[in-house]
């Protein structure tokens, strides 16, 4: 089978997840280099890139982080190669100080970044909508509704990109990166420019001081203007519209799916004029216009923000001051979350005045709800965090009487679910490594607390943080959960992983020689499949002062099974003449691969689920689990 | 050509993307509109995960409540959860009767509720739905892996998809490495076996 992402085979049709169909996009633009950082719903994108970038001849990394990603690209941006970045919404917070600037100086080679926002957070700390970040920047932002669209409009994005030496938003939501469908190819585009860097657009000696620093707002503001106009004309805005409808939509980016459909349902599609907006910034203000002076009352739907019609509301003043607005706004749409088929269907059927028969199954829903379980998200059978979180809970009670002595300040990964039952073990959760700058302010004013933090977090963003708290003279206990991998978004190598994204051995970084590098007062290592010794390794992390930071390493369980196949870890399982019931392993430790046999009233071990770790070997104090071959 | 509507629900770690994307493949292949929704949010291994296929006029990647034509449950708890607000009222729910406890369950917060009990609630959706034990049969295919095939493999038997069991398995031969389509061809028929056997009212 053809790779769908990388073949030359124009016309053909394929299926692509939205966020492949960007890399299929920016291949036909002729990409030089590109640059991640992990996050759900934009790790596909760069996965993608890890796998083909080599055979495509481009270059392709895991950066630190979001910002570092952005530079990176930027730097070849200036030397007139097109570059992408991707990350997940909050990435762009991160890597917000140089999209602006580089928005202010321009860019060269075309400059293509996506923001893959998450409305109803489905794996988000928060659903920020990072359109406002494009037009407080004035960034041109464009909103693809499904893979085809994601490949067209980034192919687009380039020519946008360098026609007006503005760097390009794609913005994506999570049900468009993750949404799989038809896509028809393009031309692959190869662009073998000369890397030279424009010293007359770039450098402060050859432009001036002056001419690079001041008045680039002014200029800014006139680019956007002209692709203002430019929009009105795209074909990625299209206006259906006959003039006999009395309503009409605008429906940007996804949520044009949830229009179309509820049309189609309705049997409606010739009573409600459509435009299909793809450019959310700036907006197609003569188009908008147009529509709202030929109806009586308009829909804005769009995700998860009032964006759209905010600036909708500024424009029907003076195209339309009598057309009703339906939205966010009125409150006929929620104001925050995802849409889904059904409220648009309910909102688009009042304003045609007709009512739709109930389907709810609210009774027979809400009767399974109390029935089923919710299934609690918990970390993986055979995880390394499982053990390090019995461990450090078992380690504060011992040392300080009380487990609410100390703050559990966690932080971004898999390590974060350390608050899922049965340990239930950590007070707050923010953004990449909080962890150690709130720890810090929580040992000034006198709170015990413990920062949280994984490997490739670490790296992200605690650096600094760390290196603040030996400066300040700070007393902080931190505890790195290294699996020495980024787990949660798809065992992506990280600083210390020694390879590359595209599979190259580099060095490895070692978390600890930074440490003691910046003059952390006390490091040790422990693995976490030895409890005790984690345990004591934790105590004696609490019972000593100044900067002191324990490493608890162990390879994630998921990637080292991914490392040893066709090879299979030796399983454990519970002896039944020991076992007493008690149920000790299961209330305490909860891994997914034990259960409990309700008849025999014994543990037992799921085969399919165990890995092998023999961590509920040392939880078990009757001594009934061991491992099969012995 | 009228849409189908598949929803298919399971856990983290079931295989049910495979199952989905052959679906889609075949469909492309056969040069048919497709849209697959994946809702997998921060699904670790045993996270519930469910996948929404369209084939046919379809924009939104979520199909509406109470409107999918087949259920294609991997597990059984999740199968009813989704079967109770997604299958349409007589739709087909082709369901795994294997059940995998959640960390609720492990720890004793809360109890597996029985097969009779969950499928009670299925049943006033609609009465065509045969169980069986699709993991078992995978595990006599080879490996419990497989689950994912039988289950497409009962799909396929049902003829709720618009193409059948020869265009399945043409487009694995292309997508599934050699060494592993024999288990798969096996588990494919056992699917299909098991369903023609059970033959729920149509």
């Amino acid at each position: 089978m053809i790779d769908p992402v990388t073949s030359d085979s124009p016309g053909v049709t394929v299926l692509l997840m939205g966020n492949e169909a960007i890399v299929r996009g920016a291949l036909e633009a002729g990409i030089k280099i590109a640059a991640s950082y992990p996050g759900t719903p934009a790790s596909e994108i760069g996965n993608t890139l890890a796998e083909i970038a080599k055979e495509m001849g481009i270059h392709f990394e895991w950066s630190t982080n979001e910002k570092v990603a952005f530079e990176v690209a930027y730097g070849a941006s200036m030397c007139n190669q097109r570059g992408l970045v991707s990350m997940k919404h909050v990435g762009l917070n991160v890597a917000l100080d140089i999209m602006e600037m580089a928005a202010l100086r321009g860019v060269k080679g075309g400059l293509v970044f996506v923001s893959a926002d998450d409305p109803s957070q489905h794996s988000s700390g928060q659903e920020q909508d990072q359109r406002w970040l494009a037009k407080q920047n004035c960034v041109p932002a464009l909103e693809p509704s499904d893979p085809q669209d994601a490949k067209d409009f980034t192919v687009y994005a380039y020519e946008l990109s360098e026609k007006y030496k503005l760097p390009v938003m794609l913005r994506m939501v999570t049900r468009v990166s993750h949404m799989r469908s038809n896509v028809k190819l393009g031309k692959l585009q190869k662009l073998n420019r000369e890397a030279k860097f424009d010293f007359d657009q770039f450098s402060y000696v050859v432009a001036g001081f002056n001419k690079l620093f001041y008045g680039r707002e002014k200029e800014a503001n006139e680019k956007i203007a002209k692709i203002k106009e430019e929009f009105d004309t795209s074909p990625l805005n299209t206006l259906t519209m006959t003039g006999r409808e009395k309503v009409g939509v605008i429906a940007t980016g996804q949520t044009y799916n949830y229009v179309m459909d509820t049309l189609i349902k309705l049997g409606a599609k010739e009573k409600v004029a459509v435009l299909k907006l793809g450019t959310s910034n700036p907006l197609p203000e003569g188009l908008i216009s147009k529509l709202l002076k030929g109806v009586d009352k308009v829909l804005i739907t769009e995700e998860p923000d009032p964006f759209v019609e905010l600036h909708v509301k500024a424009l029907a003043k003076d195209a339309n001051p009598g057309v009703k607005l339906y939205g966010r706004i009125n409150g006929k749409l929620p104001g925050e979350g995802e849409l889904m088929p059904v409220i648009v269907d309910e909102v688009i059927a009042e304003m045609l005045g007709e009512k739709l028969p109930p389907t709810q199954r609210g009774e027979l829903e809400n009767e399974a709800k109390d029935m089923i379980f919710g299934r609690m998200l918990t970390v993986c059978a055979g995880c390394p965090h499982r053990p390090s979180i019995y461990a450090l809970k078992r380690a504060v009670k011992a040392v300080k009487g009380d487990i609410h002595k100390v703050v559990i300040n966690g932080d971004i990964g898999c390590y974060g679910l350390a608050w899922a039952p049965p340990m239930s073990y950590e007070d707050t959760y923010f953004c990449m490594g909080a962890s150690l700058g709130v720890s810090q302010g929580m040992s000034q004013v006198g709170v015990d607390s413990i920062a949280w933090i994984g490997d490739g977090t670490f790296f992200h963003a605690a650096i600094p943080a760390l290196m603040n708290a030996v400066q300040t003279k700070t007393n902080i206990k931190i505890v790195v959960a290294d699996n020495s991998i980024t787990a949660m978004t798809g065992f992506q190598p990280n600083p210390q992983s020694g390879k590359t994204a595209m599979g190259e051995p580099t060095k490895s970084i070692s978390i600890e020689a930074i440490a003691k590098a910046v003059g952390v007062d006390h490091v040790e290592i422990t693995d976490p499949y030895d409890i005790k010794a984690t345990e004591a390794a934790f105590k004696r992390m609490l019972q000593t002062d100044g900067v002191v930071m324990v490493v608890s390493r162990r390879i994630c369980a998921t990637e080292a099974i991914r490392q040893m196949r066709p090879n299979r870890p030796v399983q454990y399982e519970v002896d039944e003449s020991k076992c007493v019931g008690c149920k000790l392993c299961l209330s305490t430790f909860g891994c997914p691969g034990l259960n409990f046999n309700e008849e025999k009233k014994k543990a037992s071990i799921d085969p399919t689920i165990c890995m092998g770790c023999g961590v509920c070997a040392q939880v078990c104090n009757l001594g009934c689990i061991h491992r099969r071959d012995s | 050509m009228e849409t189908t509507r598949i929803v298919i629900a399971g856990v983290g770690g079931q295989g049910t993307l495979l199952a989905t994307r052959l679906i889609a493949e075949t469909a492309i292949k056969l040069r048919l509109h497709v849209r697959i929704g994946e809702t997998y949010g921060m699904a670790q291994r045993g996270g519930p995960v469910m996948g929404h296929i369209q084939i046919g006029e379809a924009y939104s990647p979520q199909i509406r409540p109470g409107e999918a034509d087949a259920l294609l449950g991997f597990e059984l708890a999740e199968a009813t959860r989704r079967g109770v607000t997604y299958l349409r009222r007589g739709g087909l729910a082709i369901v795994n009767s294997k059940k995998i406890p959640p960390v609720e369950v492990i720890i004793g917060m809360r109890k597996y509720p029985s097969e009779k009990d969950l499928l009670k609630l299925l049943n006033q959706i609609s009465n065509k739905i045969a169980v069986f034990d699709a993991t078992g049969l995978a595990e006599k295919a080879g490996d419990p892996i497989a689950t994912n095939i039988v289950m497409l493999g009962a799909l396929v038997a049902s003829n709720v998809l618009p193409f059948g069991e020869n265009e399945i398995i043409a487009v694995m031969k292309d997508s599934i490495p050699d060494r592993f389509l024999d288990l798969n061809t096996r588990a494919l028929k056992f699917g299909a076996d098991a369903f023609k056997k059970l033959r729920p009212i149509t």
